[in-house]
């Protein structure tokens, strides 16, 4: 695999993690900001292991990043339907399932052409992608620090702790990525890791704290706070700006897929090298059965178990190598 | 056609010329006898100065005093006649003829299994002009001409280094087209030099006519919307770019250079740039930027907003369009291809044809037709101020048209049919493509991304000279 520069690493991550984000269903509070920040820093604990231990990734664990990956990338397409009621996507909701699967088949098509062009150049767009994606952040921000109502901020935690530390790890879909990506960083890892987590942290920072400023208030009537925030925080006054908030969403989507599918189909090449063909096919198609057969719910314990099988997985089972 | 020496026996090798010529009319074969020896001056009609060929070779010639033998002639003519300073040795007939073709003239003697070429070439060409593509307010007037060694020597004049190095090669299995290789020597990297010689090696065409006949050999070989080489028509441009470490191919016959490797930043700058303050020249810069957003967007945006996502306009604005584009027959995005069609038919017809009738295609089109169809009703207002003002976006920035004429296309089709999704989507293939073009490991996105802070001086901004000058730069930055 080619390698990536430390920006890169971080852009493609930070999407993924953005747009997991972005989807996030339910109810936030200043307590999901702590729990967000408290499972950065837990998986920041495990990076930093990783990256100083260094090592290979058994075959059982690129077995358990696969099977990762392509979980990944069927929550994040389900999540991309479920989110379609808000986010108007045209034939999505009137054709049905029909819709769905074109919706699907459309997102997947552009991942099998982008991870066809290889990791350095999906890499180079992050990036690219990244900056575009930070300067709309910004505008959602900068709009809401005028808009916005900052005692909502302070409204009553109606969950626990724990339970927004779980989602915390829930909405980490990079970490997969994470680890097998790392070793093909350039320079110090230990810098890649650390300018990742802290991007994150300081990413969940601002993206829950305007959501809490701006949708707050009507957080019970908010199926997807995040996106409602968007769609509620205008900094003109005549104008709105929704779309850009619909364009960053789709092309997020886009390369968080492309992101697990990449991962997938180069654990694939480790595992199976004569499987040279079809290789991203193949993870894109067991993506989008994953994501058909699960279930609508936000599988919230699920897939903050499988964060946390995938972050442990790599500092503690990986192998030395003799160099 | 033989590759082994000349005919030593005048007459038959005259006959031999003959015959591979197939007796063409243009080849003109002068016998004389000079110092006791039968001779032939070969030369093509049209290809030689009649003034210079006379002066500087006829008449010295003839007064050749008695030799011994045709070499000792030879040795004469060589040793104690300075006839032109371009004066190479002829062994084989393929030789022969390229020198003749090429505007040489080539002197044979009985005896004699070379022949002597002089460069007396003194064909018609035009004259060096002012580029008529790439327009500057600033700079020099002058462009490259058909002629390699008109252009070779514009080079040299404003590089006066030893450094710069230009390499003459023929290729074209039947055009023997002159190409010429330039570089700084001390500036561009030794790897991309011997990529390139290997790539220029592959060339097995018959003919090269065009600087389109080399690029696909100097480019990655797989799909890219954009080019990973560049032209220019200008030779001051060309210098800048060889002072940055890159390469250049000049083609006989071709008043354009093929630059490589090219970035996509690139085609926002002009040397103009470089003429105004820093603050002005950033801020066109970014206008060019801009322009070239709209060139590709603005009709997609359009039709995707007005038929899926109606609610991102204000009230009044939402009014004004829903008021124009009810008396519309044809639906949005049929509205927007016809538009566009029709300015790309009316913009070739202007292109192929004679300027004055061009004149009065333009005039036609914009006055009579446009005027007609928004009168019809059948093109409403909104959509013809959107397409007109893409078209004008994408002419700010011309070394991209053809790019932004098929992506604009693309993106109304994307946005008609899946609205704002469909644009974002197409972006997301098109950004892809565009990071995958890469040429010899120079990436053409750089210094966006891989991110080079220093790049971003004359990317972002445009920085004083004086910090520019500090930055020294090469292109082998940016090498990945």
């Amino acid at each position: 695999m080619n390698s990536v520069s430390k920006s890169q690493f971080t852009a493609l991550l930070m999407i993924t993690d953005l747009f997991g984000l972005f989807c996030c269903g339910g109810m936030i509070s200043l307590m999901t900001l702590y729990g967000f920040l408290a499972a950065a820093a837990v998986q920041y604990l495990f990076g930093v292991v990783f990256s100083v231990r260094g090592g290979e990734l058994s075959k059982k664990v690129k077995w358990l990043y696969l099977v990762y990956v392509v979980f990944c990338g069927g929550t994040l397409f389900s999540a991309l339907w479920q989110t379609s009621s808000v986010i108007y996507i045209p034939y999505e909701s009137s054709h049905g399932i029909w819709g769905r699967l074109m919706t699907a088949g459309l997102i997947a098509a552009v991942c099998l052409y982008s991870s066809s062009t290889g990791i350095k150049t999906v890499a180079r767009a992050a990036v690219i992608v990244g900056a575009l994606g930070a300067a709309c952040l910004l505008i959602d921000f900068a709009s809401a620090v005028f808009n916005a109502e900052w005692h909502n901020v302070q409204l009553p935690e109606k969950r626990s702790f724990i339970s927004e530390f779980v989602r915390g790890f829930a909405y980490s879909s990079g970490l997969g990525s994470f680890a097998v990506l790392l070793g093909d960083v350039r320079g110090e890892r230990i810098k890649a890791v650390t300018g990742y987590f802290a991007v994150k942290a300081a990413a969940a920072v601002i993206v829950l704290l305007t959501v809490l400023s701006v949708a707050g208030g009507i957080m019970p009537l908010a199926d997807f706070p995040v996106i409602t925030a968007a769609q509620l925080s205008q900094p003109l006054d005549a104008q709105r700006i929704d779309s850009l908030f619909l364009v960053v969403f789709v092309v997020f989507a886009v390369f968080s897929v492309s992101l697990q599918v990449m991962t997938g189909a180069y654990i694939i090449s480790e595992l199976f090298p004569r499987f040279t063909k079809w290789r991203s096919t193949a993870v894109i198609a067991l993506t989008v059965a994953a994501a058909v057969v699960m279930p609508s719910q936000p599988l919230v314990l699920l897939r903050a178990a499988a964060a946390a099988a995938a972050m442990a997985a790599a500092p503690l089972c990986a192998k030395k190598t003799a160099a | 056609m033989k590759q082994s020496g000349l005919l030593p026996v005048l007459d038959e090798s005259i006959d031999e010329i003959k015959r591979i010529s197939g007796g063409s009319s243009d080849l003109l074969i002068n016998r004389f006898v000079t110092g006791g020896v039968h001779c032939a001056l070969l030369c093509c009609e049209g290809m030689v100065s009649t003034s210079v060929i006379t002066e500087m070779i006829f008449e010295p010639v003839t007064d050749i005093p008695q030799q011994d033998s045709a070499s000792e002639l030879f040795h004469y003519i060589s040793e104690e006649l300075l006839l032109s300073t371009d004066r190479p040795e002829v062994t084989d007939y393929d030789e022969l003829f390229r020198y003749v073709d090429s505007g040489f003239a080539v002197l044979i003697a009985e005896g004699m299994e070379k022949g002597l070429a002089f460069g007396v070439q003194g064909y018609s060409s035009r004259g060096v002009q002012e580029p008529s593509g790439e327009g500057n307010i600033m700079g020099a007037h002058e462009g490259f001409t058909e002629t390699v060694r008109t252009n070779m020597s514009q080079i040299r004049r404003r590089l006066k280094s030893p450094e710069l190095v230009m390499e003459l090669m023929v290729k074209g299995e039947k055009s023997f087209t002159d190409i010429c290789l330039c570089y700084m020597k001390d500036r561009v990297p030794k790897k991309l030099m011997a990529q390139i010689r290997s790539s220029l090696e592959d060339i097995r065409l018959e003919a090269i006519l065009s600087t389109g006949h080399i690029r696909p050999f100097v480019e990655n070989s797989s799909f890219e919307v954009f080019s990973s080489t560049g032209i220019t028509e200008r030779p001051d441009v060309l210098c800048s770019k060889l002072i940055e470490g890159r390469v250049a191919v000049l083609v006989d016959g071709v008043p354009y250079a093929i630059v490589i490797p090219r970035l996509f930043c690139e085609s926002f700058q002009t040397l103009d740039d470089y003429a105004f303050k820093p603050y002005y020249a950033t801020f066109i810069r970014w206008l060019k930027y801009l322009a070239f957003i709209i060139a590709v967007l603005l009709p997609s945006f359009y039709v995707a907003i007005v038929m899926y996502h109606p609610e991102l306009l204000n009230s009044t604005l939402f009014m004004l369009l829903v008021e124009a584009e009810k008396k519309a027959p044809l639906s949005i995005v049929t509205e927007a291809m016809f538009v566009l069609l029709m300015y790309e038919v009316i913009r070739e017809a202007g292109v192929r044809l004679p300027k004055p009738v061009g004149g009065a295609v333009s005039i036609i089109s914009g006055l009579i037709i446009g005027d007609a169809a928004v009168n019809s009703g059948l093109v409403s207002t909104p959509l013809l101020t959107m397409t007109a003002l893409s078209v004008l976006g994408g002419l700010v920035v011309p070394d991209l048209n053809p790019q932004v004429t098929i992506l604009r296309f693309a993106f109304v089709i994307a946005g008609g049919m899946l609205g704002l999704f469909g644009i974002s989507l197409l972006a997301c293939a098109v950004l892809v493509n565009i990071c995958a073009t890469e040429d010899y490991g120079f990436p053409y996105t750089a210094p966006l991304s891989p991110f080079r802070r220093k790049g971003m001086s004359d990317t972002a901004v445009r920085c004083g000279i004086k910090k520019l000058q500090d930055r020294g730069f090469t292109v082998e930055e940016y090498h990945e």
